[in-house]
C-alpha cells in the first residue's frame, strides 16, 4: 500500500504524516508524532491501553486507521491533558488515590474516564463501572481507580457549589 | 576487568563515600567478615573485590547533599522505587529532591538477583532503613575524630553531622568520606533499628506524575536513531513439538519497507520499518507445520497421573498410615487446577543496539532479572556478558513472566544479524502462546484424618506439576507427609504472581471446609482449634469481624467462606469472602471481600494498599475466570477476549487490615500473599452459598450450572 499524506489535529497541534493509509492511529502516535502515553497492549481494542479521544470520545487507537480519521476531528491523547508541572484535576485524583500499580494501563484509564465525564458530570458508580469495564489493569488497580474518579467527582462538585 | 565496573565507578564518580551493604544473616564464625576491608572507591579492582563479595546494594554521597542508591532490583509496578525513596529520605534524614534511586542497570548497579517472591520490601528495603541507622553512626563517629568534638556533642542531620542545636560547625557526608567504601554487612532479620523507629508518612508513588501524564517509559517508548521492528511468527502447537516443514516467504517480502525475513530458530522473523509493516508481513508468510504425534484431545488429570514421577518428599513427620489408621474420621478427596498465565499489560518488549562493530551491545529491556536478560543475550549473540549493556525499564506488569524472558536475546540476535538497532515487541498472542509462560494445571490427592472432637491428626497430600508451597506451618498436625510429583508435559511450570502456594493453598483449604461439614463443625472454628499460630486466630476473628460472620442472616443462596495462608513462613493471611450464587445463569456475584493480613511493618501504606487489592483481584481471577484452554498441545486461548482477567465489573468492595503479630518489628513483603486465600475463601463461599463443592479451579457460570441442573 503506497503511502499518502496525512494531516491531524493533535493535543491542538497541526502534525503532517507520510504513512500507508491502513496505519493504525496509535503507531502514528507513538513512532511519527513521538506521543507515546498512548500503550500498545493488545492491538485488536480489546485492553483500552491506546485509548485516545477523537472529538471528545475515547475510541481504541490500535483500531483506527490514520485514513480514517477525518481532517479537522480533534485528537487527545495522555499528553494533551495536563503535564508533570500542570497535571489535570483527574490526573491529579489518579496519583493522590494511588490509582496504578505499574501505571501502564493508566493513560488509557485516564483518557476513558475523561470522556465520561465529560457527557456525564456526576455519573453513579455503576455507571463508572460500566463506561470503565473495557479498560482493562492487569495489577488490579480497579478500586484505586474508581476512588480516584469518585473523589474527582466529588471534589468538583465542592469547588462549583462554592 | 570488566567495562562495565568502569561505568560503575564513574557513576559514583564524585562520592565522596561509599557503603555496600550484604543484606544476608549475620556471619556464622566460620564466615569471614569482610566488612573491615580497606577498600578505594576509584580502584576498579576494589570494586570488583566489593561486589565478588555478594555486597550488592550500595548508597553513595555526592557533593551538594545528593545521594544515589544502586539496586539490581526492577520496578515491577509493585513500588519499588516509591518505598526505597520512603526508607532511605526518612533514614536519612534528606529530602526527596536529594535522592536518586538507580535501578536495574547492569552497569551501574550490582547484580542482586531476580525481583520475584514479594523479597525486596522483605530484605532490600528494610535493609535500607537498617543501613541508614548504620550510617548515621558511621558518620558522627568520622565527624567525631574529624571534628575533635566528643560523639555525645554531635548529632547527625540532614545528610550530615553537626554540634547539638548548632548547625555552625558542620560536615556533609560528602566532606567525612575518605575516598573509601565502607562495607557492613546488614541482616534484614533485625527486627529493631536502634531506637529510630520507621514511621509511615504517607508517601505518594514517586512514578506518579510521570504514570498519569503518559511521560514514564517503557521499553516500547523509547527509540534510537535508524531503529526497526520486528516479530516473528508463532508457532502454532509447542515450540519444542513442532518442525516448520516449509515457509513461503516472497509475499512478504512484497510488503512495503520490510528489511528481512528469514528463517531463524526455527521460525520466520520479519524485520521492517514499522510495527504494522512487520504484522503484514508475518500475515503474508505461507508457513507449513509439522503436525505433533500426540493425540489432539488429552485428559489432564489422566495423562498427570499416568506420567507422574516422585521428585521431592515436602514434608515427612510422624507416621502418616497410622495416624489415618487411628483417626475417627477420614475425608480424602482430590482437586485439580487449570493452567493460567500472566497477562502483563506490556507485552515482552525489547529494544537492542549493536555497538563496536558488532562486539558490543545496550539492549533496553522489560525483565524482572536485568543480569539474568545479560545472560541470555549473550547466549544468543555470542557476545561475552561484560560487553553487554543491559538497561531494565520500568515494567509494564511482570507477574513471574519477565524472569528469564527470551525478548532480550531475540531482540539482540535481530539487530545482530540486520546490523541495526531492532525493537521486538510481542503481539498478545505471542505472549500467551510464549513457552514458559504457562502456570501448570495440578492434581492433588488429599487424605486428612481427623479425631471426632475436631483435631486434625493426620494428612497425606500427593500433589503432581506443583512446587507444594503452602503446605507447611498452618495446622498443627500430628503425622505429615507431602509427595510432590512431576509429570512431563510441554507447558511447564511458569512462576505467576502467587507462585504454587495458588494451587495448593486452593486444594487444602477447600478440603479443610469439608472435613468441618464432615464432623459438623463451623469452618472457622475447626481453623481456629487447628491453626499452628495464635497469630492465625487473631486474622480468622478480624476477618469474621469485618465480614459479620456471625451476625449474617442465611439467605437463599448466599455464603461466606474463608481460607488462610503461611506464604514463606513469615506472612500470614486470613480472607473472607461472602457470595452470592445466581441459580439461574450460575454467575457467582461477589458481595464483598475481608483480609487480615500479619506482614509486620507496612513501609508505604499507599503503595501497600494498592498491591494487596491487586493481588485479591488475582485471586478472584484464579478462581472464577482465568483459563488457559488446550486443545492437546494447543494452546487454545490466545488473547485477551477469551481469557478473562478480572475487570471493573468483577470487583466487590474490599476490605483489608494490617496486623503485626506473627514475626513483630520489621516489614515482610506482600505482594502475592493475598492472591492464595482468596481462591479458597471464594470457593468455600460458594459451597456454603449452595452446597455444592467445586473441585476444580476455575469455578465457572457453566461448571455451577451443570451442578444445579445437570446440563
Amino acid at each position: 500500500m503506497a503511502k499518502q499524506t496525512f494531516k491531524l489535529d493533535v493535543n491542538g497541534r497541526n502534525y503532517t504524516v507520510q504513512v500507508e493509509p491502513d496505519e493504525p492511529l496509535l503507531w502514528v502516535l507513538r513512532d511519527d508524532l513521538k506521543l507515546t502515553g498512548s500503550k500498545f497492549g493488545c492491538g485488536v481494542g480489546v485492553c483500552g491501553a491506546c485509548s485516545v479521544l477523537i472529538d471528545g470520545v475515547a475510541r481504541r487507537s490500535c483500531c483506527v486507521h490514520v485514513a480514517n480519521v477525518t481532517q479537522g476531528q480533534e485528537i487527545i491523547t495522555i499528553e494533551g491533558l495536563g503535564t508533570l508541572d500542570n497535571l489535570s484535576p483527574l490526573q491529579q485524583a489518579f496519583v493522590a488515590h494511588t490509582a496504578f500499580c505499574c501505571g501502564f494501563c493508566t493513560p488509557g484509564m485516564i483518557i476513558t474516564a475523561t470522556a465520561l465525564l465529560a457527557r456525564n458530570p456526576s455519573p453513579s458508580k455503576e455507571e463508572i463501572v460500566e463506561a470503565m469495564d473495557h479498560n482493562l489493569c492487569r495489577c488490579g488497580s480497579y478500586i484505586n481507580i474508581i476512588e480516584a474518579i469518585e473523589s474527582f467527582i466529588k471534589e468538583r462538585a465542592g469547588g462549583s457549589a462554592e | 576487568m570488566s567495562v562495565s565496573r568502569r561505568q560503575f565507578l564513574k557513576a559514583m564518580g564524585g562520592a565522596g563515600l561509599v557503603y555496600a551493604f550484604r543484606f544476608a544473616p549475620a556471619a556464622s564464625s566460620q564466615e569471614k567478615n569482610y566488612d573491615t576491608l580497606p577498600l578505594d572507591i576509584g580502584d576498579v579492582e576494589c570494586v570488583e573485590t566489593i561486589l565478588d563479595l555478594d555486597y550488592t546494594e550500595w548508597i553513595a554521597f555526592g557533593p551538594d547533599g545528593k545521594v544515589t542508591v544502586f539496586t539490581g532490583r526492577t520496578e515491577l509496578g509493585q513500588g519499588l522505587k516509591t518505598v526505597i525513596t520512603a526508607v532511605v529520605t526518612q533514614g536519612l534524614d534528606i529530602l526527596q529532591g536529594k535522592l536518586t534511586v538507580v535501578q536495574g542497570d547492569t552497569e551501574l548497579c550490582p547484580d542482586d538477583g531476580p525481583t520475584t517472591g514479594s523479597s525486596a520490601t522483605k530484605y532490600v528495603c528494610w535493609g535500607f532503613w537498617l543501613a541508614c541507622t548504620r550510617i548515621r553512626e558511621d558518620l558522627i563517629t568520622r565527624a567525631s575524630r574529624s571534628l575533635g568534638i566528643p560523639l555525645r556533642d554531635l548529632e547527625y542531620s540532614d545528610g550530615g553531622v553537626g554540634l547539638k542545636g548548632d548547625r555552625s560547625q558542620r560536615k556533609s557526608a560528602y566532606e567525612l568520606g575518605d575516598g573509601k567504601a565502607v562495607l557492613m554487612r546488614i541482616d534484614p532479620n533485625t527486627s529493631r533499628a536502634n531506637d529510630m523507629p520507621y514511621v509511615d508518612l504517607g508517601i505518594l508513588n514517586v512514578n506518579g506524575r510521570k504514570i498519569v501524564t503518559g511521560k514514564l517509559k517503557y521499553v516500547g517508548d523509547l527509540s534510537v536513531p535508524g531503529m526497526l521492528y520486528a516479530g516473528w511468527l508463532t508457532q502454532p502447537y509447542h515450540p519444542d513439538l513442532t518442525r516448520l516443514r516449509t515457509a513461503e516467504l516472497s509475499a512478504a517480502w512484497a510488503v512495503p519497507d520490510v528489511k528481512m525475513v528469514e528463517v531463524v530458530r526455527g521460525t520466520v522473523a520479519v524485520v521492517a520499518e514499522r510495527y504494522n509493516q512487520v504484522l503484514k508481513a508475518l500475515d503474508a508468510v505461507k508457513a507449513e507445520w509439522s503436525v505433533p504425534e500426540r493425540p489432539e484431545h488429552l485428559d489432564l488429570e489422566e495423562e498427570s497421573r499416568a506420567r507422574a514421577r516422585l521428585y521431592e518428599v515436602k514434608e515427612q513427620e510422624g507416621n502418616v498410615e497410622a495416624g489415618l489408621a487411628s483417626s475417627d474420621l477420614v475425608v480424602s478427596e482430590t482437586y485439580t487446577t487449570q493452567y493460567t498465565t500472566q497477562a502483563p499489560m506490556e507485552t515482552d518488549t525489547a529494544l537492542a543496539r549493536m555497538e563496536n562493530g558488532g562486539t558490543r551491545a545496550t539492549v533496553w529491556v522489560s525483565s524482572q532479572h536485568p543480569f539474568m536478560a545479560r545472560t541470555i543475550i549473550s547466549r544468543y549473540t555470542h557476545i561475552p556478558d561484560s560487553n553487554i549493556h543491559v538497561i531494565a525499564m520500568p515494567l509494564g506488569g511482570g507477574f513471574g513472566g519477565k524472569t528469564s524472558n527470551p525478548v532480550t536475546g531475540e531482540a539482540a540476535m535481530l539487530a545482530r544479524i540486520t546490523r541495526m538497532p531492532v525493537k521486538l515487541v510481542y503481539s498478545r498472542k505471542d505472549q500467551f502462546k510464549l513457552r514458559g509462560r504457562v502456570k501448570a494445571a495440578c492434581v492433588i490427592d488429599l487424605k486428612t484424618g481427623v479425631s471426632v472432637n475436631g483435631r486434625i491428626i493426620a494428612r497425606k497430600i500427593d500433589i503432581i506439576h506443583d512446587m507444594g508451597f503452602g503446605t507447611t506451618n498452618t495446622y498443627t498436625i500430628p503425622h505429615v507427609s507431602t509427595k510432590l510429583y512431576h509429570a512431563e508435559w510441554p507447558f511447564g511450570r511458569a512462576v505467576s504472581r502467587g507462585t504454587s502456594f495458588v494451587q495448593t493453598c486452593f486444594a487444602v483449604e477447600s478440603h479443610v471446609d469439608m472435613i468441618a461439614a464432615a464432623l459438623g463443625i463451623d469452618p472457622l472454628e475447626f481453623r481456629r482449634n487447628n491453626v499452628q499460630f495464635q497469630a492465625f486466630i487473631t486474622l480468622l476473628d478480624a476477618c469474621a469481624e469485618m465480614i459479620g460472620y456471625h451476625n449474617a442472616l442465611p439467605s437463599p443462596n448466599t455464603g461466606i467462606g474463608m481460607a488462610i495462608v503461611n506464604h514463606g513462613g513469615s506472612q500470614l493471611g486470613a480472607v473472607a469472602a461472602e457470595v452470592e450464587v445466581i441459580r439461574s445463569t450460575g454467575k457467582v456475584n461477589l458481595k464483598r471481600i475481608c483480609g487480615a493480613f500479619d506482614i509486620g511493618t507496612v513501609i508505604n501504606r499507599n503503595t501497600t494498599t494498592v498491591g494487596i487489592r491487586g493481588a485479591i483481584t488475582w485471586g478472584i481471577g484464579y478462581a472464577l475466570h482465568e483459563e488457559i484452554k488446550l486443545d492437546g498441545h494447543k494452546i487454545e486461548t490466545v488473547d485477551l477476549m477469551d481469557y478473562h482477567i478480572p475487570r471493573f465489573s468483577d470487583m466487590p468492595p474490599v476490605e483489608i487490615a494490617f496486623f503485626d503479630n506473627y514475626q513483630p518489628g520489621s516489614p515482610r513483603g506482600c505482594g502475592e500473599m493475598p492472591v492464595i486465600p482468596t481462591i479458597g475463601a471464594i470457593a468455600n463461599a460458594v459451597y456454603r452459598a449452595i452446597g455444592v463443592r467445586f473441585y476444580s479451579t476455575p469455578i465457572t457460570p457453566q461448571k455451577i450450572k451443570k451442578a444445579l441442573q445437570g446440563f
